[in-house]
């Protein structure tokens, strides 16, 4: 597959050297990224995984790929299919948008190959375009799966020529998202300091998904559905400034008929946007592109220059005093400290995990605004029924999200430590990790929520954010449990998921799911809330016993799968 | 005097290819050695295996009297192992970063800042203590590691190229380290490929090649009947000799035709 993907991406190779790039360089540069992304290790000291099971996870990605692609084809039921199809690429535009930000914005700035690229004689467009092209194959893998069910369906629609226009829309779309972000990010670049290049970036990324979040959320909502089934074209005559529009405007090559005036010509830009997006990014903003990379972590300190306050300090630090209030065995009080730090630094944890804060009010809002009334009805509404359950279970999002990348780190090798030192249960350092997210992300969140909904539903309304904090916690503890049984920051992140363990996590989302409801269910029976209450809190107990005492074995075991 | 650490018989393979070959061996309290080898002669994995990094292969190790496999648990909290990259969460302060791997040892905070202080003083980076690690240079961050590797005191040390990016003041300073830790009584295994420096600081030298030793004295035994260096001696056992015609060999390589 890959070596499919890489001859696509060295297709126009010709442009890629008027570009000002060397191709054999680049094309080596490309083959040696996949091959290493191939044998990636999968964590401190353990070997690749078994190919059979990869193969198997891979699979299970393209299946998952394709059922959203079909979701995507909803609007082709749009008969103007012009318009249709700029629906379909907006919804495809969005995603790859927003998968560029949280995804792969570090590909760009990766700092990994300095050491054996820069001081080679790769010049900075080359060195742009390989990590460009590099990006543009991952997302291959994802659009191609999901682009099948629209294919199909054009196919049947329209007959072949259809089917071989697809493709080339397709392909455009993706250069046209992919050299807009990194477009973007070269311009910063090339106006911040170095130093501060990469907080700029990451507090840009972090603003960037959640306002993509709640477009794509809350944007359908200003849209009336019914004018889309009595559809007319100039309700939506806006649309033809959208990109996703002029894509969808290749169409009238083939003859179909363009409502909106312009749509001829706009169809060129959907070929020269992308060219423009392209010429920009790697002519006029690639240039110093490897000084500011080489520069971007070379700042060094000379020793002893620096002065800094050494006296002993007095009292202890306040995670420090955490660690010692929440932990008992010194492992988990190493597990707590060096999770509480390491997310504070972290780039890629805080871009993964911050963003989750806000995707909880957005998705609430747009799930309570799913009967499409007044938003004056809706607060009124508000208070008259438990959808403050939805709030409170919508936090796992956040637990969840930053446990996932409590485990992962790019220096996974620096585990070596855990392995060196006497350790006798993993399980005690891995927990110390888990009460450091719980008491650093997910308390004070869930304490905000808890003053809103008390303020708004009164104070009966503290048994259910009680209840709901200790089945979170649980869902939070099984999943890690059965899924994650690695150490703080020793695996290293993974493109792919494993097949064994989407299948894992999936499952116990169904049955924690199923905690949610019975707590629904029981919103107006205080004394069978308390037995759940009781009942959850053994459960919880149990589960939390079983994954702090992990130990070296079951470590490992659950490693390989 | 027991050894403190016997091996025997000590053999491992990655698939189907053996890294160690039977390696026996006796390392008594209070010495030096110097494990060097040439490059995949196996020596880290020596390495990993004393320090419980590696828990799978052949034959016995026993350290202290105990062996390996049955408490490794205990062995470990002997040792301090400074490894050779300078693998290190470099997001954190050294003093954070001690403080971590301190409560990995069981370590009390006044413990751990009492000699996190002292040690990283003597190393001239106190200065440095509250700065994150991720701009500092590659001695920077093994003086860190080294200084980590012995925060608990442990009596048997193993080094893998410990002085890999330190400048001058600094090899000389582990170097007398080295003997005053050895004059304390504690137990040095000091991999390197730097022979002037294992000559100086060894008491034993134990050569190792494709997985087997092939030569275990002190230096004085093994320049016996010679005037050669260690480095000439450490050739002519794990090599043909002919480096120097190798040498000649690989320059030609861009004298000849037809070669831009």
């Amino acid at each position: 597959m890959n070596k499919l993907f890489l001859k696509l991406a060295m297709l126009p190779s010709g442009l890629w050297k008027s570009m000002g790039a060397d191709v054999e360089q680049l094309k080596a540069i490309l083959k040696v990224r996949l091959t290493l992304d191939d044998r990636k290790p999968l964590s401190f000291g353990r070997q690749q995984r078994v190919k059979k099971d990869r193969k198997y996870g891979s699979l299970l990605n393209i299946f998952l790929s394709f059922i959203m692609g079909i979701l995507y084809t909803l609007p082709l039921a749009i008969p103007d299919r012009i318009f249709s199809l700029a629906f379909y690429f907006t919804l495809f535009l969005f995603m790859l948008t927003f998968m560029l930000i949280t995804d792969f914005s570090n590909v760009l700035f990766d700092a990994r190959d300095k050491y054996t690229l820069l001081p080679r004689p790769v010049n900075d467009r080359t060195l742009v375009l390989s990590r460009l092209l590099y990006v543009f194959i991952y997302l291959l893998r994802i659009v191609f799966p999901m682009s099948i069910a629209g294919w199909v369906i054009l196919g049947i629609m329209d007959g072949w020529k259809s089917v071989v226009l697809f493709p080339l829309p397709l392909v455009l779309m993706v250069f046209m998202a992919l050299f807009f972000v990194n477009g973007i990010y070269l311009l910063l670049l090339r106006l911040a300091k170095p130093g501060r290049f990469k907080e700029i970036i990451n507090y840009f990324q972090i603003i960037f998904s959640i306002l993509f979040f709640a477009c794509a959320y809350l944007l359908p909502r200003l849209f009336d559905a019914r004018r889309l089934v009595n559809f007319n074209i100039h309700d939506f005559a806006s649309m033809r400034w959208l990109p996703s529009y002029w894509l969808a405007a290749c169409w009238s090559w083939l003859g179909f008929p363009a409502g909106l005036p312009g749509t001829v010509w706009l169809s060129s830009l959907a070929v020269l946007f992308p060219l423009i997006c392209l010429f920009i990014t790697v002519r006029w903003l690639s240039p110093q592109f490897a000084d500011k990379i080489g520069e971007m972590d070379s700042i060094e300190p000379s020793e002893q220059k620096i002065a800094v306050k050494t006296t002993s300090r007095s009292g202890k630090k306040f995670y420090k005093k955490l660690a010692d209030i929440f932990n008992r065995s010194d492992a988990a009080k190493a597990g707590f400290i060096i999770t509480w730090l390491q997310t504070s630094r972290s780039r890629s944890f805080k871009m993964r995990v911050y963003p989750t804060f806000a995707y909880v009010p957005v998705y609430f809002f747009y799930l309570l605004t799913t009967k499409r009334e007044p938003l004056n009805n809706v607060w009124h509404g508000l208070k008259e029924n438990p959808s403050y359950l939805l709030l409170l279970y919508l936090c796992s999002f956040v637990l969840m999200q930053a446990l996932t990348y409590l485990t992962m780190s790019d220096q996974y090798k620096a585990a070596w430590i855990y392995y060196a030192s006497p350790l006798v249960t993993p399980g005690k350092v891995m927990s110390g990790g888990f009460k450091a997210i719980w008491v650093k992300y997910f308390i004070p969140f869930f304490a905000v929520l808890g003053i809103f909904i008390v303020s708004v539903w009164g104070i009966s309304a503290i048994i259910d954010v009680v209840l709901a904090l200790i089945n979170v916690t649980l869902f939070s503890a099984c999943i890690m449990r059965i899924g994650f049984r690695h150490l703080p920051f020793s695996i290293i992140e993974q493109t792919k998921q494993g097949g064994v363990r989407i299948i894992k996590v999936f499952i116990s989302m169904i049955v924690v799911g199923g905690l949610g409801f019975g707590h629904y269910m029981a919103i107006h029976m205080f004394w069978l809330k308390l037995v759940f209450l009781l009942l959850s809190g053994g459960l919880l107990w149990l589960v939390w016993d079983s994954y702090a005492n992990t130990s070296w074995e079951s470590m490992i075991k659950s490693e390989l799968e | 005097m027991e050894p403190i650490i016997t091996i025997r018989q000590l053999s491992k393979k990655y698939g189907d290819k053996a890294v160690l070959n039977n390696i026996n061996l006796d390392v008594y309290p209070g010495q030096i050695i110097g494990y060097i080898g040439p490059n995949g002669a196996g020596k880290s994995t020596t390495v990993k295996i004393l320090t419980g990094i590696i828990q799978e292969y052949t034959g016995e190790v026993m350290v202290a009297g105990k062996v390996l496999k049955d408490n490794v648990l205990e062995i470990k909290k002997m040792i301090g192992y400074i490894p050779e990259l300078a693998e290190i969460y470099d997001l954190l302060t050294p003093r954070e970063y001690l403080t971590f791997v301190g409560k990995l040892y069981h370590l009390s905070d006044e413990v751990i800042e009492d000699r996190s202080r002292k040690m990283l003083d003597s190393f001239g980076l106190l200065g440095n203590i509250d700065q994150r690690m991720d701009s500092f240079s590659k001695g920077m961050k093994q003086k860190v590691l080294i200084t980590s590797g012995l925060l608990h005191n442990p009596s048997i040390i193993i080094l893998d190229e410990p002085l890999s990016g330190l400048d001058a003041n600094a090899v000389i300073m582990v170097k007398e380290l080295l003997q005053v830790m050895k004059q304390e009584g504690k137990t040095i295994f000091y991999c390197s490929h730097m022979m002037d420096v294992v000559e100086k600081v060894s008491d034993r030298i134990v050569l190792i090649d494709k997985g087997s030793i092939i030569a275990n004295a002190t230096i004085s035994e093994l320049k016996q009947d010679t005037n050669e260096s260690l480095e000439q001696i450490f050739a002519k056992l794990t090599s043909d000799g002919s480096q120097s015609q190798k040498a000649d060999e690989f320059a030609s390589v861009f004298s000849q035709k037809n070669n831009e």
